[in-house]
């Protein structure tokens, strides 16, 4: 009893931070590529390559992208305001980098929350069906 | 090799690779100093995974255009300022309604073809231009007005498109 008014007291808070992210934030969920592109900017400002090489490594090697989508998601991303493009002062060559922008930054911040629930919604689905 | 990538890069629009079309190639550059120590397996795979990233990018790059020659939705459907309604869903409607003619003239054909030897029951298909011309008109008639009364309402919770471009011109 007290685990079904649990589980729909968490049903319900899944419902309302739905409705929150989504009025405000239309491009959610965010496929697996942007998301590690986001995951990748928020530590620190980077150029393409560093970015590819981010995402590789953060997701051991199970997503690799190539120049064209990893540009085709930049694009993306410029266009909504989430991220920003900058020349970067320290490198003697100048290179362009892109870092996150505040709004940037509360979306991803949105998806992460809403991805939290939804585990947490599916942790409490599956430790019904095995109880 | 890199000029093989930057054959492949002319496929985008120019705008794309004015904007992109250096820092692209010069990423490419990097991968593949780094790949060249690979075995020729992974070698593969990286020229592999290049050239469909490049033609899907290229592509993507194009049905985005919302004033490209190829407009089509793509992903999730975003307002904006400057949208404009995209062509290829004036052609889908317009096939949809060619589709829906060709089937009532087939039918109308069906049901003349067949002998009128006491018919089981009576067959009756309504001619094209009479559905055109009389329960379409109310049919659409309806829903207009149901799109409407929900425009309506979000116009009132401040919800509507235009309320929306506001808040996005305000962000900006």
């Amino acid at each position: 009893m007290i685990f079904l008014l649990d589980f729909r007291r968490n049903l319900a808070h899944y419902g309302v931070v739905r409705h929150v992210v989504h009025s405000y934030m239309e491009h959610l969920p965010l496929t697996e590529p942007v998301l590690l592109i986001l995951l990748s900017l928020i530590e620190q400002p980077r150029h393409g390559y560093s970015i590819l090489k981010d995402v590789e490594r953060m997701s051991d090697g199970r997503v690799v992208l190539s120049t064209g989508t990893l540009y085709g998601a930049i694009r993306r991303l410029l266009d909504d305001d989430w991220i920003e493009r900058f020349e970067e002062k320290e490198t003697s060559r100048g290179r362009r980098a892109y870092r996150l922008t505040p709004q940037g930054r509360r979306n991803l911040q949105a998806e992460i929350n809403r991805m939290k629930h939804l585990t947490r919604l599916a942790s409490l689905r599956v430790a019904a069906k095995e109880s | 090799m890199l000029n093989f990538y930057e054959t492949l890069l002319l496929l985008y629009p120019a705008e794309h690779r004015a904007i992109f079309g250096e820092e692209m190639a010069a990423v490419f550059g990097e991968l593949r100093a780094d790949n060249l120590k690979k075995k020729r397996l992974s070698r593969a795979a990286f020229w592999l995974r290049e050239t469909t990233g490049l033609l899907s990018g290229a592509l993507a790059a194009h049905l985005r255009r919302p004033d490209g020659p190829f407009a089509f939705p793509i992903g999730r459907f975003t307002m904006r300022n400057g949208f404009r309604f995209p062509k290829s869903t004036i052609l889908f409607m317009a096939l949809i309604l060619g589709g829906v003619l060709v089937a009532i003239k087939k039918g109308q054909d069906i049901a003349s073809s067949v002998p009128d030897v006491n018919p089981p029951l009576p067959v009756h298909i309504q001619p094209a231009h009479s559905i055109l011309l009389g329960g379409m008109p109310l049919f659409f008639a309806f829903f207009y007005a149901a799109g409407l009364i929900g425009w309506v309402i979000l116009f009132a919770l401040r919800r509507s498109g235009v309320h929306r471009l506001d808040q996005i011109a305000g962000e900006k």
